[in-house]
C-alpha cells in the first residue's frame, strides 16, 4: 500500500522534473531538474530492490555527470542579463526526429520483449557479491574494455588541459 | 535485537522516532561543536575563547544560533530566486542522509544498509550539487567562482577518499558499516591500514572544507566563497551542514578505522558504553581535525589540486593494488600492516619536509608560471 503511494509519488516526480528539463527557460535550471529526475529514477531502482544500481545511479548520474554539466554550463553560458533562453531553434526538427525515433524504439522494445518479471511480481534481490562475481568472470572483457576507454578519455582530457610550455 | 526489529512499536513510527533522535542529537552536537572548535583553537593560540555567555561560555553556541535565526534573511536582487533558496537544503540533505546509516552502537542506528559505505559515497557526490547551486544562484561572479572551486576540490578529493576506504572494505569483505565495526573487535583497521587512514583523513579534511584545505570558505581571503551572499537562517543552514558533516564523518571514520563501538582489543560492552566509545573515538577524530586546523597554514589552489592528483591518488591506487595482492595470495596481514606503516610514515615525513621547505616565491604572484600566449 505505502509502496504504491511512494511509487506514484516517484513516478509523478520523475515525469514532472523531466518536463522541467525540457521546458525550463534557463539551461542551468534544466540541469538541476535533470539531477532531480535522475535521482528519482534511482529511487525507482530501490523499489526494484536493486540497491547497488540505485546507489550507482545517485553517484554517477546524480552526482558526477550532472555536476560536470553544471560546471561546464556555469563557466560558459552564464548570461549576465538573465534573459530567458529560447526553447526552439533551427535544430528543432532534428531534435524532434531523434526524440520521436527514440520514443518509438523504446516503446516498441518494451512492448515486444517478453520480460522475465512477468512470471511473478516479486523482484529478485541481487547482492553486490553476485554482481562482482559476474562482472569479473563472465563479463571480464567488457569490463576491461570499458576501463581502457575511460583511461583513454582521461589521458585525452589531460592532454587538452595541459599547458604547452615545454614544446 | 537487530536493525530490522522495530524497537518503538510499529515500523514506520520506529523510523520516525529514530530519525528524530538523530536530528535532536545532531542539533545539540552542532551547537557545541562550534563552541568546542572556538575553545580548542583558542587554546592552541594561547587565548581563552568564549567565556562570557554562560558558565565558561557554554551558552555561546546557543546565543549564536538565536542570533542567526532572528537575523535578516537577505536575497540579492539579481539572484536566481529558487536556486538561491533551495541551495542550503541541497547541501544539508546529503549530509543528513549520511547520519541515517551510521551505527552509533552495535545494531543501533536509524537503518543499517548492506551497502552502507557505498551509500555514503553516493550521497557525498550529491553534496557538490548544493555548493554549485549556491554559487550559481547568488548572481555574484565571486560566489560562482567560489562554488566552481569548491566543486573541483570536492570532486578531486572524492577519489582518494573512496579508494582509501575501499582498501579497508577489501580487508573486511563487506560494505556493511555495522559488520565492518564488529569485525574490529580484536584489532581496529587503523593498525592494519594506517596509510589508508592517513589518505582518508587528508581527503576528509578537503571534503569537509577544513583547514588547511578550506580554500572554498577561506574567511580571511574570499569572505565565504560560494555562500558569500547568504545571511541569517540560510547561512546557518550551511554551517549546520558543515558541522553535521564534520560530526557524521568523524563517526564514519571512527567506525571504519578505529573500531566504532568496540572496546579496544576486544571485550564485550553494553549499549551505553558502546555509545560512549563511539562518541569518544569520534571526538578524537574531531580534535585531530581541529589540531590540524590550528597548526597548518592554508594551501594555495594549485598546490591543493596537484597534491591530490599527483600524490594522493597514486598512493591510494598503489595501496589498493598491494592490498589486492595480499588478499589474493593470502599473505599474512602483519606484513601488509608493516608495508602500510612504512608507507604512512613516509607520506607524513614527505609532507613534513615539504611544509618546512623555504618558499621559492620571488614576488607576490608566487610560483605561478607566466603563460606566454602565442598566436
Amino acid at each position: 500500500m505505502i509502496t504504491e503511494i511512494l511509487w506514484w509519488f516517484f513516478a509523478i516526480a520523475i515525469v514532472g522534473t523531466a518536463a522541467g528539463v525540457v521546458f525550463s527557460r534557463s539551461v542551468v535550471h534544466a540541469a538541476i531538474f535533470l539531477i532531480l529526475s535522475l535521482a528519482g529514477v534511482g529511487g525507482l531502482y530501490i523499489f526494484l530492490t536493486v540497491e547497488f544500481v540505485a546507489l550507482v545511479q545517485f553517484l554517477i548520474y546524480g552526482g558526477a555527470v550532472t555536476v560536470l554539466i553544471l560546471l561546464a554550463l556555469m563557466m560558459t553560458r552564464l548570461d549576465a542579463t538573465g534573459a530567458p533562453d529560447k526553447l526552439t531553434g533551427p535544430q528543432a526538427p532534428f531534435g524532434a526526429l531523434v526524440g520521436i525515433t527514440l520514443l518509438l524504439t523504446l516503446v516498441g522494445v518494451s512492448l515486444a520483449t517478453a520480460w522475465p518479471g512477468d512470471v511473478d511480481d516479486l523482484p529478485t534481490n541481487i547482492t553486490i557479491e553476485q554482481i562482482g562475481d559476474v562482472m569479473f568472470t563472465s563479463y571480464g572483457a567488457p569490463f576491461i574494455i570499458a576501463s581502457a576507454l575511460l583511461l583513454v578519455a582521461f589521458i585525452g582530457a589531460i592532454v587538452f588541459a595541459k599547458q604547452e610550455d615545454e614544446v | 535485537m537487530s536493525f530490522g526489529d522495530a524497537f518503538f512499536g510499529i515500523s514506520w513510527l520506529d523510523i520516525i522516532i529514530r530519525t528524530l533522535i538523530v536530528v535532536i542529537a545532531m542539533t545539540v552536537v552542532v551547537i557545541y561543536l562550534t563552541y568546542g572548535e572556538r575553545k580548542v583553537v583558542a587554546r592552541f593560540q594561547m587565548r581563552l575563547g568564549p567565556t562570557r555567555t554562560g558558565p565558561a561560555g557554554l551558552l555561546q553556541g546557543v546565543a549564536d544560533a538565536l542570533k542567526l535565526v532572528v537575523k535578516e534573511d537577505l536575497r540579492p536582487r539579481n539572484a536566481d530566486r529558487w536556486v538561491f533558496e533551495f541551495a542550503p537544503y541541497a547541501t544539508f540533505v546529503p549530509v543528513f542522509l549520511v547520519l541515517l546509516t551510521l551505527p552509533f552502537a552495535e545494531n543501533w542506528g536509524v537503518r543499517n544498509l548492506a551497502l552502507g559505505m557505498f551509500f555514503v559515497f553516493a550521497v557525498l557526490g550529491l553534496n557538490i550539487v548544493g555548493v554549485l547551486m549556491a554559487g550559481f544562484g547568488s548572481g555574484n561572479k565571486y560566489a560562482l567562482l567560489g562554488g566552481v572551486r569548491a566543486a573541483a576540490q570536492m570532486i578531486s578529493y572524492e577519489i582518494p577518499l573512496v579508494v582509501a576506504l575501499l582498501t579497508v572494505a577489501m580487508l573486511a569483505g563487506t560494505l556493511d558499516l555495522n559488520l565492518i565495526a564488529s569485525l574490529q573487535g580484536d584489532r581496529p583497521f587503523i593498525l592494519v591500514q594506517p596509510l589508508a587512514f592517513v589518505i582518508f583523513f587528508i581527503a576528509l579534511l578537503s571534503e569537509l572544507h577544513r583547514a588547511p584545505f578550506d580554500i572554498p570558505v577561506a574567511e580571511s581571503e574570499i569572505v565565504g566563497g560560494y555562500f558569500v551572499e547568504y545571511s541569517g537562517i540560510r547561512w546557518s543552514m550551511f554551517q549546520l551542514a558543515e558541522y553535521a558533516a564534520l560530526w557524521g564523518f568523524s563517526i564514519f571514520g571512527s567506525v571504519i578505522f578505529l573500531g566504532g563501538w568496540n572496546f579496544p582489543f576486544g571485550s564485550e560492552v553494553g549499549v551505553g558504553l558502546q555509545l560512549a566509545l563511539t562518541l569518544i573515538k569520534s571526538t578524537l577524530m574531531i580534535l585531530l581535525i581541529f589540531w590540524v586546523r590550528a597548526t597548518m597554514p592554508r594551501l594555495r589552489m594549485d598546490q591543493l589540486m596537484s597534491f591530490c592528483w599527483k600524490v594522493l591518488i597514486e598512493i591510494s591506487f598503489v595501496l589498493l593494488l598491494i592490498t589486492g595482492f595480499f588478499l589474493y595470495y593470502n599473505w599474512p596481514q602483519e606484513i601488509l600492516a608493516l608495508v602500510n606503516w612504512g608507507g604512512a610514515l613516509l607520506l607524513l615525513t614527505v609532507i613534513f619536509i615539504r611544509t618546512r621547505r623555504k618558499s621559492e616565491a620571488e614576488d607576490l604572484v608566487g610560483t605561478y608560471k607566466n603563460i606566454e600566449v602565442t598566436e
